[in-house]
């Protein structure tokens, strides 16, 4: 029909094929900007306390001065047929131990929110890369041609870094994220001038079609792949009109849903999430909120609680959701920071802040989902969780990971750039077995 | 050099220097082929990466190390970083990363080489990579840091740099672009909109010189190039943060500064003006009034309006004017240094405390009264009354003045009253607990409410007549030195830091004395030693028009910045632009004569050879550049025949009512894109946070940081508002309107849409499409036009200047 002639089959490629069998299909990524703190999330260090006060044996260079040792404010427990332990700040979340895999051992490279940001999303610390969101797209495509391949949401303003989160780098231009503004609840705020005026589509219809042909024109004479993105943006659009004031309008999901991922922003990011990839979306990424919410230099005890009690319904009501309706299989669920956080208390001018500062040595991440061995702990820090000790795992076996699991070899997702063959993975990455089921 | 030719060399060295020398032939044979096979794809100019601040490419670098020391010492394998990490020694330091470790023999041969004094032909080809420097004497040797030189040949200006860098590369400049795509270059460039098809009609080769001289004296170009300064003062018109309060007099920086870029008021005094304008003599009133505005630079930033401690607050305004101040005009991160030294530049936290304490003996006047969202009371700056004096605020009648002086009066016995009572209280031992929450309930509110009227108050004069007011900074009462705060904490205070200025800068001003020393900075940053300030602005006009810039980290001239793709070409313009007067319009002049500015888009070069070069840094062609968010709107209205070119008096933050930003999404007065006006973008509202849909969509910058080069991305969402935005859509219309009504035929019609949108004819292949396109379409004649009307704004033809 009309959708063919807006060339629409050449395009935007649609699905294409995996080196092998998937075992997901699509990634939400819980993106807990600032750096939760593992001591006091899935990684529980009860030595601590022992030192509690006390400088540490094995004290670790930190960017800002940390002191003693400082065990985490929180209650950790055994959940599940795994038994793995919880803190009780993700008590719900617990409550899925057994199809995550908490990976214990991450480890970045620098103290730094900026860099680390672009080397969890982009594998590269300094270098402007492309984001694992624009290689999933490129290397498979959208199953839905009448919504963004990838889409990042982050309530009441970007995180630190802004765009270049979910950049597409030097891969075309419609691999980049689309971001929304998840703090609007109405679908025309979130997506703004989404309602055609056109009562009639086969008007807009025609007239895009002649809009793609003076573009195809103007292309012709200029070889600048901007130029396709550009038109592939407004074939996008277009379709986006059918599709995303329904996919991205919680109010059509029936109450009981809705109070299960709770009435917060963060429930209804969520939702709006489950939306987008039950219908094709391949990754969603979900930041926690404008700047660097989880980065608590101070007072850790009221800003973690409040941040993760603000998260912790909407993550479990969705692996609950994902499961009863059959896509938790192939729904790879990925929770994390761009790092951790010290066992050590902060100090400003040698007082304790309560907080903790940045740790690149050692940090957790998990997994749930699509090809995921769920009651797995994979790797561990130290006695104190200051570094990664057994498995020490980097996040470009993360990625390596990921790809993996969509059936996609990191090694062969190639883009060939100023001569030379670029990866998301660069020269690196090891797929962790051990969480593949 | 690209890692292709560097490792050409390279190659070339190798086979001209490895001789019978067996200490060589060992290197030969047994030690670079490891180097090359496990260690160059991370350590090496070829790769271009330095893993660890390592290379191991050469013999100096691989003599020189990383960060954690010397990767080889000669005659010394105990010492050899190299050896203990391939041999994994040292858990944390282990290598090849990831890997099993290297056979035993292999490393043999390393220790070998090692202990036979490690002889090693690889003569440096490219310099080491620049470590940050562990001293100030390292820090001063850094490229930006020293002072730039006119450089010995520059006969040839601008074009002669950047030829023979492409002649190095045996790359070809491309010609110059055809009459139009220039001519549209030129005007959107420089005045932020396209050539009407008369002025296009009118201009040819011959005339180029006249028409850069008249874009440049056309009042228009203020509005363009003022906004681009506006990107880097982070002016907006609220607080943003937690407490986004409106700062309905900002508007008169903006004007400030588009007056000053169309006077071409020279760069640095332009400076002065905005760091030390109160403390400037003035002729008269309006150029009192002109300097005080000015200062409103500083004012502009971002506040953590509710904390509630004054120090704390003194200490973060001190630290954003700090951090404006260094990033705008030094594109440096001096602030970065305020709870430690700087971690990759050769700042101290005696450089930051000496800056500060300038900032702290001045008073910054930003307005917003104390209410539930503000624990700090901004006050304003008064200006003297002037005739034709635009006043946006509202009078009041007299008897309301008296009212609030009455309400003001009442609120503060209220407050004695409870001051009084609690005081008897605590005299008589009574234990108030019970009474906490109800005395706390008074306290705030006679705090808020008296906040507000004290608000009203000074914003009109005893007869309730608003007055001229303006946001500002003037020398603090008390004039002081800051004490370096140990880790940043206002608690702990250490040694007192004289004002002055960053010691890495062999830059002789005068230290601040007597009065702030707001004025002693302005001097030092325009001081022609400085380093950095003409470099910086040279760079940002330079992105502004070639569309990268010569260092294209604009805001980062620092270690982890990018370095220059043309060091002496950046020294030159420098120097062409302080000895020139530190005119912005003479240096865009010179640049926009330049057949390097004037090249056609397309590369005149075979395909394989610009493969070296794929982000043309090197500028074999112009860079195809996307319109900014501000001309495409304003191209738009130009085209449709709406845009009002008048100023628009004021800014419509300066007329909602009360200051919090959080009512705008309930204020029905206010259209829904913040837009509703036919007027220059510059004018529309810039609320932080809540930037209009035209911004937001395409790219502006962001008002929360100081920015030099904007992002540029193309998501769907901005197609969504090029086919559904109304703005789009009522602009669409109206230029169907116009051809409708200048043309009398169809194809006439047509034609002149495509000369006002294009400043070209329709070819036939279009007339043919939009022939059939008509055709078909349903609707009357305005319909269908506005239709095609739309397809031509919304075309990447529209969006694009070649």
């Amino acid at each position: 029909m009309g959708l063919a002639m807006l060339g629409l089959a050449d395009l935007q490629a649609s699905t294409s094929k995996p080196h092998f069998a998937p075992k997901a299909k699509r990634v939400i990524h819980f993106f807990l900007n600032g750096g939760p703190s593992h001591v006091d999330t899935f990684d529980p260090k009860p030595a601590l306390s022992r030192y509690e006060g006390k400088p540490l044996p094995s004290h670790r260079i930190t960017e800002r001065k940390t002191g003693a040792a400082f065990p985490s404010p929180f209650k950790f427990q055994r959940y599940g047929k795994s038994g793995i332990e919880v803190s009780e700040i993700f008590a719900r979340t617990a409550q899925h131990i057994d199809d995550i895999a908490v990976i214990r051992s991450m480890q970045a490279q620098v103290p730094n929110h900026e860099p680390s940001l672009m080397l969890m999303n982009c594998g590269d610390s300094i270098q402007a890369r492309p984001s694992m969101g624009a290689w999933l797209t490129y290397g498979l495509g959208s199953e839905n041609q009448n919504l963004p391949g990838f889409v990042a949401m982050c309530p009441g303003g970007m995180p630190i870094k802004g765009a270049e989160n979910w950049q597409s780098a030097f891969l075309p231009g419609a691999f980049q994220g689309t971001y929304v503004d998840s703090k609007h609840g109405d679908v025309d705020k979130l997506i703004e001038n989404i309602r055609s005026p056109h009562a009639d589509t086969q008007v807009q219809m025609k007239q895009l079609d002649l809009l793609r042909r003076i573009n195809l024109a103007h292309q012709r004479e200029r070889s600048d792949p901007r130029l396709e993105a550009r038109i592939q943006s407004f074939e996008l659009a277009f379709r986006m009109q059918s599709e995303a004031t329904d996919a991205f309008d919680v109010s059509r999901e029936p109450q009981h849903i809705r109070d299960l991922y709770g009435n917060g922003v963060h429930g209804r990011q969520t939702l709006i999430a489950r939306r987008l990839l039950e219908r094709g979306v391949r990754m969603v990424q979900l930041w926690h909120g404008a700047g660097q919410p989880w980065d608590n230099h101070a007072d850790i005890e009221f800003n973690h609680r409040k941040l993760a009690g603000e998260i912790d319904q909407p993550i479990a009501a969705l692996l609950h959701d994902l499961k009863q309706r059959g896509m938790l299989d192939e729904t790879l669920v990925l929770w994390g920071g761009e790092f951790g956080r010290t066992p050590s208390v902060e100090l400003a001018g040698g007082k304790s802040k309560l907080g903790r500062d940045h740790n690149h040595y050692g940090f957790s991440v998990w997994m749930a989902g699509g090809g995921i061995k769920g009651g797995t702990v994979h790797g561990s820090t130290d006695e104190f969780g200051f570094a990664a000790q057994d498995n020490p795992t980097s996040i470009h076996d993360l990625h390596a990971t990921i790809l993996h699991l969509l059936g996609i070899d990191h090694e062969h997702l190639t883009y060939r750039y100023a001569g030379r063959d670029f990866r998301l993975t660069d020269v690196y990455g090891d797929v962790i077995r051990p969480v593949v089921a | 050099m690209s890692p292709r030719t560097s490792l050409l060399i390279a190659v070339l060295i190798a086979a001209s220097t490895a001789s019978g020398d067996e200490g060589i032939s060992h290197f030969e044979s047994k030690v670079r082929p490891v180097l090359v096979k496990h260690c160059y794809e991370c350590h090496s100019a070829a790769s271009g990466k330095s893993k660890g601040g390592l290379r191991l490419d050469t013999r100096e670098a691989i003599r020189t190390g990383g960060d954690s020391g010397p990767a080889v010492v000669p005659g010394d394998p105990s010492k050899s970083l190299l050896l203990s990490a391939i041999k994994h020694t040292d858990p944390d330091l282990e290598m090849p990363p990831n890997k099993p470790r290297l056979p035993t023999s292999i490393i043999a041969d390393l220790e070998t080489w090692i202990k036979s004094g490690a002889p090693d032909p690889r003569t440096s080809t490219t310099h080491p990579v620049e470590r940050p420097p562990v001293d100030l004497e390292s820090g001063r040797q850094f490229w930006s840091y020293r002072k730039p030189l006119m450089p010995a040949d520059h006969s040839k200006g601008i074009d002669g740099f950047i030829r023979a860098r492409l002649a190095e590369h045996q790359l070809k400049p491309a010609p110059e672009a055809d009459r139009i795509t220039l001519l549209r270059r030129l005007y959107l460039d420089l005045i932020g909109l396209p050539p009407t098809p008369e002025q296009a009609a009118a201009f040819s080769r011959d005339t180029y010189e006249a028409t850069v001289d008249e874009l440049l004296r056309s009042p228009r170009f203020g509005e363009r190039w003022g906004k681009h300064w506006l990107d880097v003062a982070r002016f907006a018109e609220s607080n943003g943060r937690e407490s986004n309060l409106t700062f309905p007099h900002a508007w008169r920086y903006r004007d400030y500064v588009i007056d000053a870029v169309n006077a071409d008021i020279p760069f640095d005094r332009f400076i002065t003006e905005q760091i030390s304008g109160d403390l400037l003599p003035a002729r008269n009133g309006v150029e009192h009034a002109r300097l005080l505005t000015a200062t409103g630079f500083l004012a502009i930033g971002a506040k953590g309006l509710n904390e509630q401690n004054k120090t704390q607050f003194a200490a973060d305004v001190a630290d954003e004017q700090l951090d404006a101040v260094t990033r705008a005009f030094t594109a440096s991160s001096i602030a970065c240094a305020r709870c430690h030294d700087h971690k990759t530049d050769p700042f101290s936290m005696e450089d930051y405390y000496a800056l500060t304490g300038i900032f702290k003996s001045t008073t910054t006047f930003y307005g917003n009264w104390i209410d539930s969202e503000n624990n700090n009371h901004g006050h304003l700056i008064r200006l003297p009354d002037l005739p034709r004096q635009v006043i946006p605020g509202r009078s009041l009648p007299p008897d309301r003045v008296k009212q609030l002086k009455d309400q003001l009066a009442r609120l503060n016995a209220d407050e004695q009253e409870q001051n009084d009572y609690i005081a008897k209280a605590k005299a008589e031992g009574k234990d108030l607990s019970g009474e906490f929450h109800k005395l706390l309930s008074n306290a705030l509110r006679i705090l808020w409410t008296r906040g507000g009227v004290e608000g009203q108050l000074e914003a009109v004069d005893e007869q309730g007549r608003a007055l001229p007011l303006c946001m500002g900074a003037k020398d603090a009462s008390k004039i002081s030195d800051s004490p370096l705060f140990e880790r940043g904490e206002i608690a702990h205070p250490g040694k007192v830091v004289a004002r002055g200025f960053p010691q890495v800068f062999d830059v002789s001003a005068p230290r601040p004395n007597k009065q702030s020393g707001r004025l002693e900075l302005a001097r030092w940053l325009t001081h022609r030693d400085h380093p950095l300030t003409a470099r910086v602005m040279v760079n940002r006009i330079w992105h502004h028009l070639i569309g990268t810039g010569i260092v294209r980290t604009v805001d980062n001239f620092g270690f982890s910045g990018e370095r220059p793709s043309h060091p002496e070409l950046l020294d030159y313009l420098a120097v062409k632009f302080m000895d020139g007067g530190w005119s912005v319009k003479a240096m865009i002049k010179e640049i926009v004569m330049s057949q390097t500015y004037r090249q056609s888009s397309a590369s005149h070069n075979a395909p394989g050879a610009i493969e070296s070069d794929p982000d043309n840094r090197l500028l074999s062609h112009a860079h195809r550049r996307r319109l900014d968010a501000e001309v495409i709107r304003d191209s738009m209205l130009a085209v449709s025949g709406q845009l009002d070119v008048s100023r628009r008096p004021g800014s419509l933050v300066a007329e909602l009512d009360g200051q919090s930003v959080s009512m705008i999404d309930f204020n029905t007065k206010l259209p829904s894109d913040l837009d509703g006006t036919t007027r220059r973008s510059v004018y529309l509202p810039v609320v932080r946070d809540h930037l209009p849909d035209v911004l937001e969509q395409f790219d502006a910058a962001n008002p929360n940081l100081v920015t030099g080069a904007r992002d540029v991305t193309n998501v769907p969402l901005q197609a969504l508002y090029l086919m559904n935005g109304p703005f789009v859509q009522a602009q669409a219309k109206a230029l169907a309107q116009r051809v409708m009504n200048e043309a009398p035929s169809a194809s006439e019609r047509l034609q002149r849409a495509f000369a006002l949108c294009f400043n070209r004819a329709m070819d036939d292949r279009e007339q043919a499409l939009i022939e059939t396109f008509f055709k078909s379409a349903r609707g009357d004649d305005l319909a269908r036009f506005t239709a095609i009307c739309q397809s031509l704004l919304a075309s990447a033809e529209f969006r694009f200047v070649d």
